[in-house]
C-alpha cells in the first residue's frame, strides 16, 4: 500500500466507524423496547407514560406518518422552485440580479432554523389558517381538505416551513451543477434551432443526478428538522389524510420528550427506536435515490 | 455519490460533537468551585413551570439581600426536575406533585432526599372565545378533554351557560406536550370527578390524550408554549398553571366546586380550599407519603377546585459551602418568603413551613 492511501485511510476509517458506532448505539438503546413491545413501537399509535413502568407503552406510528407526510409536501413544492430558480440564475438573470439571488439564497440557507420556526409561528400559521378554512369550507368532500383547522397547526404549515427551508439548499446544489454543463452542450442545442424551453429541458437531462441528489439532500434535512416543525405542527399524535390536520414527527416528538423521558423506565428507549426510525426512512430513501441512479445510467 | 458520503461523515461527526457536548455541558454542582476571594456560591435548581414566576421572584428579592449566594432556576417541567435531581445534576428541584414512592426509592440509592412543600397554587382552565364568564363543571371539563364534546354550542356546554352566545365552532384542545406537573394535578381532579377520564385516560404526568386521535387535540410546551398557542388558536381551551393565565389575561373558566358553586381562581378561593382541606403533610424524609389529591375538589362554597402545593426536593447533605447556601435560601424563602408572593399563588398554612424548617435546618455540610 503506498504512503498516500495510509494517508486517507483515518478518514475514511473515521466516516464508517461513527456510522457504524452510532447505528450500534441505537439499536443497543432502543433494544428493550423491542424486546417488550415488538414491532408494536412502529405500528401503533399510542404514547403513553408512566411512573409505573407495567403500564408505559409506546406507538410512534403517528411520528412516522408525520415525518414522511411533511417531507414529502416540503420537497413537492421545493423541487420545482429550485429547478426554476436554479435555471433562472444561470441563463437568464441579468449579473446583478443573479449574485442578489444567489447571496439570499446562501444567507437562507445558514440560517438558524429557530428563526424559520418563530416566523412559521406568527406569520405562516395565522395566513394559512384563514386559507385552510376557505379551501375546507368551499371543497370539503376533497379528502385532503376534509379537515376543517382554524388553528394555523397543520402537516400543510409544517411542510411549507420545511419548503421554504430546504429550497435554498437544493438551489444551491442545483445550480452549481447546471451552471457546470460543458458550454459546447448549450452551444450544440442552441444550433440545432431548438427553442429556449426545449433547450433548459435538454439540458436539465444532463443534471437529473444532481437534481436528484439535491432532493435527497432537501428531503434528508426535511426529516431531521426539530425545533420549526414542532413549534408549527400541533404536537398531536394524530392520523389523518388531510393537509390541514395536526400532527408529530420524529424529529419533534424527540426534541419534545427528550428532556423529561429519562425520568420514565421505557421512553428513553421508544425515542432511540424513534431515532432508528429516522436512520431507516433516511436509508430508504437514499436507497430509492441510488437505484433510480443507477436506472439512469444504465438507460 | 462521493460528496455525499463527506457530507455524511461531516454530519456524523457534528453529531457526535454535539452530542459528546450537551452530554459534558451540564454543571455538576459537585464540580463547582466557590471563587476563593469573593466567596460567592452558586445554587442551582430545575423543574416544575408551575412554581417558576414565584420563584423568579423570590430569587430577585433573595438576590438583594444576600449578595453572595446566586440561585439559578431552570423551568423545564416536573419531570425534567426530578431527572435532574436524580443525577445530581442541581441542588433542588421542583415537582408539582409529590415525588413517587418508586421515585423516591430511586434517590435514596444516591442519598438521603427530603421534600416539602413551598408554595399553593392553582390549575385553570383558559379559554380563547368571544364568550364572558364561561362555567363548566368537572364531568363536563372531562367530556371537553376527552374530546367527546366536539362544538361549543353543544348541549351539556349551553346547559352551564344558558344565556351565553356560544359559536357552533369545533373546540380545539391544547394540553402540554412535556412531562408536566400541571397536567398531573389536572388529570389527577379529572379522574376525581370523572369515572369514565379515571378508566380511559388517567392520571399522570403525561397522559394519552383521547382527542388528539381526533384530530382536534394539539400539545405545547410547558406553560408558556401552551400560553403561546391559546393566544394564536381561536375556539381553545387549555389547562395552565394561574400565574401564566394572569400574566397573558386570559379568559378563566369558573368551575364547579364540590358543594356546587362556581368558583374562579384568585388568592382568596385558593385560601379558602386550603383552609377547608386538612393539609396532612407528612415528615419531609418521607415525602412521598403524601396524597397528592389533598385539595383537590375541596369542599366549601368559596373553594376553587383545582388547588395543589408545589414541591422541592433537596438532599440532607451537601458539600459545605453549598449546604449553607441552600440553608440559607430555603430558610429565606420559609420565613420571609411570604412577604412576596406574587399574584396567584399563596404561602404555604403555618406549620407546614415549620415542619419544612425544621428539615431545612437539618441539612448538614460535609
Amino acid at each position: 500500500m503506498d504512503r498516500f492511501k495510509i494517508l486517507l485511510l483515518p478518514s475514511v476509517s473515521l466516516a464508517f466507524g461513527i456510522l457504524l458506532l452510532m447505528l450500534i448505539t441505537f439499536f443497543l438503546n432502543s433494544w428493550p423496547i423491542f424486546e417488550r413491545e415488538g414491532l408494536a413501537i412502529y405500528t401503533s399509535n399510542i404514547w403513553r407514560a408512566s411512573e409505573i413502568p407495567e403500564e408505559e407503552f409506546y406507538g410512534i406510528l403517528a411520528a412516522i406518518y408525520g415525518t414522511v407526510y411533511t417531507s414529502l409536501i416540503a420537497i413537492l413544492i421545493a423541487t420545482p422552485i429550485s429547478i426554476g430558480l436554479a435555471v433562472f440564475v444561470v441563463d437568464i438573470a441579468p449579473r446583478k440580479i443573479r449574485e442578489l439571488i444567489v447571496i439570499s439564497t446562501d444567507i437562507m440557507a445558514g440560517l438558524p432554523t429557530i428563526l424559520y420556526g418563530i416566523w412559521g409561528i406568527f406569520v405562516l400559521a395565522p395566513i394559512l389558517s384563514n386559507f385552510m378554512v376557505f379551501l375546507h369550507d368551499s371543497f370539503p368532500f376533497i379528502p385532503l381538505f376534509s379537515y376543517r383547522n382554524p388553528t394555523g397547526y397543520s402537516f400543510l404549515t409544517a411542510g411549507i416551513l420545511l419548503a421554504i427551508m430546504v429550497t435554498p439548499f437544493a438551489t444551491a446544489l442545483i445550480r452549481e451543477a447546471y451552471a457546470a454543463i460543458p458550454p459546447i452542450y448549450r452551444e450544440g442545442a442552441h444550433s440545432l434551432a431548438l427553442t429556449r424551453y426545449e433547450a433548459t429541458k435538454l439540458l436539465l437531462g444532463y443534471i437529473k443526478p444532481a437534481i436528484l441528489a439535491g432532493i435527497l439532500l432537501a428531503f434528508g434535512r426535511a426529516v431531521g428538522e426539530t425545533v420549526a416543525v414542532s413549534l408549527v405542527i400541533g404536537n398531536s399524535f394524530n392520523i389523518h389524510p388531510s393537509l390541514f390536520a395536526p400532527g408529530y414527527t420524529i424529529s419533534s416528538l424527540i426534541a419534545n420528550q427528550f428532556g423529561n423521558a429519562f425520568a420514565y423506565s421505557y421512553m428513553p428507549h421508544a425515542l432511540f427506536a424513534a431515532g432508528l426510525a429516522l436512520f431507516f426512512i433516511g436509508l430508504a430513501v437514499n436507497l430509492a435515490g441510488v437505484l433510480v441512479l443507477r436506472r439512469w445510467r444504465y438507460a | 455519490m462521493k460528496v455525499r458520503i463527506g457530507a455524511m461523515a461531516l454530519l456524523g461527526i457534528l453529531a457526535v460533537v454535539a452530542f459528546l457536548g450537551c452530554v459534558s455541558e451540564p454543571t455538576k454542582p459537585a464540580e463547582q468551585k466557590p471563587v476563593e476571594q469573593t466567596k460567592q456560591v452558586k445554587i442551582y435548581g430545575s423543574g416544575a413551570s408551575f412554581p417558576a414566576p414565584q420563584m423568579e421572584n423570590w430569587i430577585s428579592e433573595f438576590s438583594k439581600v444576600n449578595k453572595n449566594i446566586i440561585v439559578e432556576y431552570a423551568s423545564k417541567g416536573s419531570g425534567a426536575g426530578i431527572n435532574d435531581f436524580k443525577n445530581k445534576l442541581v441542588h433542588f428541584a421542583c415537582t408539582d406533585p409529590p415525588a413517587k414512592e418508586s421515585e423516591w426509592r430511586e434517590f435514596e440509592k444516591i442519598g438521603k432526599p427530603l421534600q416539602f412543600p413551598f408554595i399553593v397554587g392553582a390549575v385553570v382552565v383558559v379559554y380563547n372565545l368571544p364568550v364572558e364568564d364561561l362555567r363548566l363543571d368537572g364531568e363536563t371539563l372531562a367530556k371537553i378533554f376527552m374530546g367527546e364534546i366536539e362544538y361549543w354550542d353543544s348541549e351539556e356546554i349551553k346547559r352551564l351557560n344558558p344565556d351565553a352566545k356560544l359559536p357552533h365552532e369545533k373546540i380545539m384542545v391544547i394540553h402540554r406536550s412535556d412531562s408536566s406537573g400541571t397536567t398531573e394535578v389536572f388529570t389527577t381532579y379529572l379522574s376525581m370527578v370523572s369515572k369514565e377520564f379515571k378508566e380511559r385516560v388517567g392520571a399522570g404526568k403525561l397522559v394519552d390524550w383521547p382527542v388528539d386521535k381526533l384530530g382536534r387535540g394539539f400539545g405545547g410546551k410547558g406553560n408558556e408554549g401552551v400560553s403561546a398557542m391559546v393566544k394564536q388558536t381561536p375556539n381553545s381551551i387549555a389547562y395552565v398553571e394561574l400565574a401564566y393565565a394572569l400574566h397573558e389575561k386570559f379568559k378563566m373558566v369558573s368551575i364547579k366546586n364540590a358543594d356546587g358553586y362556581f368558583v374562579k381562581a384568585n388568592s382568596e378561593t385558593i385560601a379558602a380550599a386550603v383552609s377547608a382541606s386538612s393539609a396532612f403533610v407528612p415528615d419531609p424524609f418521607e415525602g412521598y407519603k403524601e396524597d397528592p389529591k389533598m385539595f383537590l375538589n375541596a369542599k366549601g362554597k368559596n373553594s376553587y377546585p383545582i388547588v395543589s402545593f408545589s414541591h422541592v426536593l433537596l438532599w440532607s447533605s451537601y458539600p459545605k459551602d453549598e449546604a449553607e447556601a441552600i440553608k440559607t435560601f430555603w430558610k429565606w424563602v420559609l420565613t420571609e418568603g411570604d412577604k412576596h408572593i406574587v399574584e396567584g399563588y399563596v404561602a404555604v398554612p403555618k406549620e407546614v413551613a415549620d415542619l419544612a424548617l425544621k428539615a431545612v435546618e437539618s441539612i448538614r455540610g460535609e
